[in-house]
């Protein structure tokens, strides 16, 4: 609560500069909305966005007798359109209107309705929304004489092709990701989910950079509370400039200071779907691949769509290795230092008289000695992320092979330790989402030190304290921990194993949705009647 | 945040299991053996009987007033300044058997683990846990425990499961061991053990449906009596009684015996311990949450996170008070006795009154009509 | 407001942590330690006592006499010495383990004095195995009992021996199977009773059987053949916590018979009746059945012990094992000499007064009434096991099989 009372707050003060730093350029030209002289406007125009070489003035005469001027930026725009579905029909009258009268009064609606071949046009607009729309690549038509102008889409941006999502590969299931165009990714939502149910709320964030935020649910499954409460707190919102989905993450998750992520995002417009059909809300923001779901449950960080795309003994197994692995990374080298350092009495005594001898020359405690090669792991990580992809492979190699062998050579570390980072480096990767794999690398230094003051005492103080955190985390009114704590037996079935699709015929009750029936028949049914076919 | 309703029977029942189950675990099969010899098992049962007549009867007061907890409905019954009296006790006991729990905890530790730690420092570690998760409300509290039954309830099944193999029947033989005298000192013992499950009456305010808040208290009761009878049995038949009486923390050493098939660990005795810190950690955690909670109701304050860093260093002082593991395991037993007045013989004097006063007020109701 | 309570909260946390800053108590590195992985117990030369010097307490200052003086002789690994996976070739041979004697009045002086002579931390958490030297046995555990129980480090599946030689010599000894001479020694007791050579036999199963009142306990009895070589020559018995006796290996069997150990080890040679070849038996499994009951006011035992057999081997070639009756016969005659042999082994444990079968804990469970009023404690029941208590012995053997040869 103190949170929000501080970033409300915050918004508040900010708001009043909002006034002050409005564009002042724009603010001298208000008054020209009455007027509806071209040259008056034009000059309004060229006042504001005259410094811009790439905006085009061009005067023309409509039907060879109204002046008029269209405005647009050459390089938002698509130049064909402009020539031949615009230009060519207003200044060469159409069959159709040839001999009729054409009275200025009615111009606009002729234009509008009979000669432009673009279904996009439209009247209207005060000054600086015109401004506005200019910016975003539409072409505007100003006539001598008539106070609206016209104004046309004809945005053209580049942007990239569909291609894999580079953060989430699937090896079974579908290859397409997000790219940063919205509409592009709305029609890929769409294009899944054709259904009058799908529905999409525009808004626009940030007072420089205007982004469209779409917030995508279905009706009848959603919790529409939730859908109005992400409203809310992105209507919060007052910021210069958004630039990803993560932006507006931070404003509006529950604990900001939690390092788990309370939002989940996704490249996939197939995951998308998937969390839309289970009752939750997507996010998009234009100019980034990424949706934002929400509400989350921390289940979901190690599910990929995979599971559920693949055989049901399959995805099961998978899974389960993925929890391992979690697991590994984050408690894999504390527990290694207890053994070490506090509980060698567990290790058989075969195994460690050799680990003994394999520490035998290293100068430090377990616990340095463990950090020292992690932080290491972490730099050399970073920098692998970093680098252009041709040397990434060749240090990579000199960074583990090289600097691991050297290490243990050199008496830095024991070839064990060297083994259990590996492990537990390994382990960090298995993590399909990126945010979650991160809290849990990052947790594990704390216990790595509680570690080395307690042994296993410390770790699972340390363990217990981070459940005790995520059990008392919300993601937008759901318990994080889900349907394990809160219990749900519909939503367990998914948590460890993935049951097959006909056992779970409900969706879990912890998003509260509207609407709880996933399957039409019941399991018995489906399998009786698998049954008889088989007979 | 409000406190909402939504406390389930299930979770109410895994609340009663993993506050009852905790640090007296270690000592149990030894408190049942001295009074009870081979008859060990008989007097852990009735010692679960006798705790469970306690929680029947502390249920049924809380559903008869399913707004309140027994702090403040008491003052309905006996009137305002002797309830409020009652209700002091009620939270003085709670802080001791808050402070008792964490010293014990910290002297297994100490002996058994942490050698040359200090023993203020693992009880501070384990207190500060506590008081940190009883900043959150009602309902994190419930998933919390809910949350580590399953864990809590593991280990001690785990050891009982691969020891009953060495186990040897004869040492559970005769079934009545020793005197009638001595198994009722064990079964007042045994019962003490089961205190923690007065935060029952806390959690019916919030209950989705507090008339199902019996069928809460005998499962919780059942499934815990039901660890604590069969680790009696397995330590007993393993052991046999003479051993026991040897050994301070017979459950750990029955951990300590145990081999896991395949030798990946040596040793279970430690993992045990380990993974006993969660149970720990749940019982001390829900009574510290209770006298937090009770205190905030008697005094009707409105918020209780700070309450909870400024009863830590009381906690702690009273977890400090005795001299030595002996004088510790005397303090128990004797505050465990006086405990069972607290936790059986006060809420039935309650619920007699309670019945007596309704019954008077229905008598003055048909008599006026 | 909201805010100033968090300050307050965060010093208060801070203050309450600070001591943890000074940490890591505990933490010893496995490599810092001085692994004991067995430890050899004999009694003091009067010679040896000498060498104790003013360590743990003042000399004669003592209420322990000098005579009760024990040398303990500690196996310790070598970090270094022992290198990591397979043993790659070259460089000398090096002892991987250091052998140091040292004396003192109690196992925990002993180790005092250890300590004096060890830079790193002694730790016995790795502690396999503890031979005791057959005098000592003969003089009483109970010291060494005490501080086995008290150490939280000790292991309650460590094993303990008893030896005919001198306990050092056991840890001097350098076995070629395993480059660790204790873990051998440990594996190989271990492996004893998987083999079904002995029963199960660790210290704690040991504790157990000195506390039970109607039990007394056994331990195995080892001696060196050659230089290097170490053999299980018996089971040492116990009166209490004194040694009692020893057996011979083959009554081991009896022992596992009469107490029902379910995987059988030894073999014996019976005679084929009516021939005078002699054929090898070997015991698969075994079960037996122990009921007591009073006979005139005196304890009667009857054990019932069921073998399932095979013919391990056949001396001579012109007796053929070709029909069920001579299989019989092998059976009865078989069971004939067991009979005879576990009746003399538990005449023989009963002139030790040692009743490590534990028939006492029979007569404690089933009939509690004469055992409170007529036993009560383990003295007592040692007398009567000695001189009351009859039993009988019912052997029922069955060869099963004979192995690949036909006849």
């Amino acid at each position: 609560m103190l949170r929000f009372y501080n970033m409300k707050k915050k918004k508040n003060s900010r708001k009043k500069n909002h006034q002050d730093t409005k564009s002042k350029v724009l603010e001298q030209q208000m008054d020209t909305d009455t007027s509806d002289s071209l040259e008056d406007r034009v000059n309004s125009i060229k006042e504001v966005l005259g410094s811009n070489d790439d905006l085009i003035l061009k005067n023309f005469k409509i039907f060879g007798q109204f002046q008029a001027v269209m405005i647009y930026f050459s390089n938002l725009v698509n130049q064909n359109i402009i020539n031949n579905d615009i230009l060519k029909p207003l200044m060469y009258v159409p069959e159709h209107l040839i001999g009729r009268d054409k009275p200025l009064s009615m111009l606009n609606e002729i234009i509008i309705n009979e000669t432009l071949y673009h279904s996009e046009a439209r009247v209207g607009g005060d000054f600086d929304q015109l401004i506005e729309i200019l910016l975003r690549g539409e072409t505007v038509i100003f006539i001598d004489g008539i106070k609206e102008a016209i104004h046309i889409g004809t945005r053209d941006v580049e942007k990239r092709a569909i291609n894999q999502p580079e953060t989430e590969q699937v090896i079974l299931g579908p290859r397409e990701g997000f790219i940063e165009n919205i509409a592009t990714n709305i029609a890929l939502l769409r294009y899944r989910l054709p259904t009058a149910d799908l529905q999409v709320k525009m808004m626009k964030i940030g007072r420089l950079t205007k982004s469209t935020v779409a917030i995508c649910s279905i009706k009848g499954i959603v919790n529409e509370t939730v859908v109005k409460e992400v409203e809310k707190r992105l209507s919060e919102i007052d910021i210069d400039a958004v630039m990803d989905v993560g932006y507006l993450e931070q404003f509006i998750e529950d604990n900001p200071f939690s390092p788990f992520p309370q939002t989940q995002s996704t490249e996939r417009p197939d995951k998308t779907v998937a969390n839309l059909v289970e009752g939750r809300v997507a996010v998009f923001v234009d100019g980034s691949p990424f949706a934002l779901l929400v509400p989350v449950v921390f289940n979901q960080f190690y599910q990929t769509t995979e599971d559920y795309s693949s055989r049901f003994l399959m995805g099961s197994f998978v899974r389960i290795a993925r929890i391992l692995a979690l697991v590994f990374s984050l408690i894999f080298p504390s527990l290694y230092v207890s053994f070490i350092s506090f509980n060698p009495e567990l290790l058989p005594t075969d195994f460690a008289v050799a680990v003994a001898g394999g520490r035998a020359g290293v100068p430090y405690p377990a616990v340095i000695e463990v950090l020292i090669i992690e932080v290491s792991m972490e730099v050399l990580r970073e920098a692998t992320v970093r680098l252009p992809k041709q040397v990434g492979g060749a240090l990579s190699i000199v960074g583990v092979l090289v600097i691991g062998q050297a290490a243990v050579a050199a008496g830095l570390a024991s070839p064990i330790t060297v083994v259990v980072i590996a492990i537990t480096t390994i382990g960090s990767f298995a993590t399909p989402a990126y945010s979650a794999a991160f809290a849990l690398r990052m947790l594990r230094f704390p216990i790595m030190i509680l570690a080395g003051i307690f042994g296993l005492y410390g770790v699972m103080v340390g363990i217990i304290f981070i459940f005790n955190h995520m059990l008392s985390l919300k993601s937008f009114g759901v318990p994080y921990m889900a349907p394990v704590s809160p219990g749900n037996s519909e939503g367990i079935k998914d948590v460890i194993i993935r049951a097959p699709l006909w056992w779970m015929p409900k969706r879990p009750n912890f998003l509260h949705a509207n609407n709880r029936q996933r399957l039409v028949q019941n399991e018995n049914t489906i399998l009786k009647k698998n049954k008889i076919g088989n007979d | 945040m409000e406190d909402t309703k939504e406390v389930s029977t299930l979770q109410a029942t895994s609340i009663l299991i993993s506050t009852i189950i905790g640090v007296g675990v270690l000592p149990l099969p030894l408190f049942a053996v001295q009074s009870g010899d081979t008859g060990a098992p008989i007097v852990t049962l009735s010692g679960i009987v006798l705790a469970a007549i306690g929680l029947f009867i502390l249920t049924f007061l809380g559903v008869r007033h399913p707004q309140n907890t027994i702090v403040t409905y008491n003052e309905n019954i006996i009137g305002k300044w002797i309830g409020k009296l009652c209700s002091f006790i009620v939270i003085i006991f709670f802080f001791i058997l808050t402070g008792l729990a964490a010293r014990e905890f910290g002297e297994v530790v100490v002996a058994a683990v942490l050698r040359e730690t200090p023993l203020e420092v693992t009880v501070i570690v384990m207190l500060t846990l506590a008081c940190l998760s009883a900043r959150n409300n009602i309902n994190t509290f419930t998933y919390i425990h809910n949350f580590y039954v399953p864990v809590i309830l593991a280990p001690g099944l785990i050891i009982v499961a691969l020891s009953l193999k060495n186990g040897n029947i004869l040492y559970l033989q005769p079934l009545l061991g020793s005197n009638l005298q001595d198994m009722f000192t064990g079964m007042l013992t045994i019962s003490a053990l089961f205190q923690g499950s007065f935060v029952m009456t806390m959690i019916i305010p919030y209950m989705k449906e507090p008339k199902k808040a019996m069928k809460a208290s005998f499962w919780g009761i059942f499934v815990s009596g039901g660890l604590y009878l069969l680790i009696v049995i397995a330590t007993v038949s393993v052991f046999g009684p003479e051993e026991i009486k040897q050994i301070l923390w017979p459950t750990l050493e029955l951990a300590r015996t145990t081999a896991v098939p395949g030798n990946i660990l040596q040793r279970l005795d430690v993992i045990f311990l380990a993974v006993w810190v969660t149970a720990v950690f749940t019982t001390i955690f829900s009574s510290y949450y209770f006298t937090i909670n009770s205190i905030k109701e008697v005094f009707s304050l409105k918020d209780h996170k700070m309450l909870s860093y400024f009863i830590l260093p009381i906690v702690f002082i009273l977890a400090m008070i005795p001299q030595n593991l002996i004088q510790m395991y005397e303090i128990i037993q004797f505050i465990g006795k006086i405990g069972l007045i607290i936790t059986i013989f006060y809420p039935g004097l309650l619920l007699l009154i309670d019945i007596w006063l309704s019954w008077r007020r229905k008598k003055s109701v048909t008599q006026q009509s | 407001m909201l805010h100033n309570n968090h300050k307050i909260a965060l010093l208060l946390l801070i203050f309450l942590l600070l001591p943890l800053l000074s940490g890591c108590w505990d933490s010893k590195e496995i490599d810092k330690r001085a692994n004991i992985l067995a430890i050899g117990i004999d009694e003091a030369k009067t010679k040896e006592q000498k060498h104790e010097d003013e360590i743990a307490h003042f000399k004669n200052k003592l209420p322990i006499s000098n005579e009760k003086m024990i040398k303990l002789t500690a196996q310790i690994a070598v970090p270094g010495r022992i290198p990591l996976g397979p043993e790659q070739g070259g460089g000398g041979p090096t002892n991987p383990v250091l052998v140091i004697p040292v004396v003192g009045h109690t196992i925990d002086d002993a180790l005092v004095n250890l300590q004096q002579e060890v830079s790193n931390p002694l730790f016995l958490g790795h502690l396999r195995i503890i031979v005791l030297n057959e005098k000592v046995a003969r003089k009483g555990t109970q010291q060494i009992n005490d501080f086995l129980r008290r150490n939280p480090q000790i292991r309650r599946t460590a094993n303990l021996v008893v030896s005919k030689e001198h306990a050092s010599s056991y840890m001097k000894v350098n076995p070629k199977l395993e480059r660790i001479p204790s873990l051998y020694l440990a594996d190989m007791i271990d492996n004893l009773s998987g083999l079904g050579k002995f029963p199960p036999s660790f210290i704690g199963l040991f504790w157990t059987h000195l506390s039970s009142k109607g039990q007394d306990a056994y331990l195995p009895y080892l001696s060196i053949k050659g230089k290097d070589n170490i053999q299980l020559n018996g089971l040492a018995l116990f009166k209490g916590e004194r040694m009692a006796g020893k057996t011979s290996p083959l009554e081991i069997g009896d022992f596992m018979s009469v107490i029902g150990i379910y995987k059988g080890g030894y073999g014996a040679f019976s005679m084929v009746p009516g021939t005078d070849t002699v054929v090898m038996i070997g015991t698969k499994t075994r079960r037996s059945r122990i009921k007591v009951y009073l006979k005139k006011g005196k304890p009667h035992v009857l054990i019932r012990v069921r073998y399932e057999c095979e013919i391990d081997e056949k001396q001579s070639q012109k007796v053929y094992i070709a029909n069920s009756g001579m299989v019989k016969k092998i059976e009865k005659e078989f069971s004939g000499s067991v009979e005879e042999s576990i009746k003399s082994f538990i005449k023989k444990t009963q002139s030790k007064e040692s009743d490590i079968f534990g028939f006492g804990e029979y007569f404690r469970a089933k009939l509690p009434k004469y055992w409170k009023g007529r036993v009560r404690t383990k003295e007592n029941w040692e007398k009567i096991f000695k001189n009351d208590l009859t039993f009988n012995v019912k052997v029922d053997t069955h060869l099963n099989r004979v192995g690949m040869k036909a006849k």
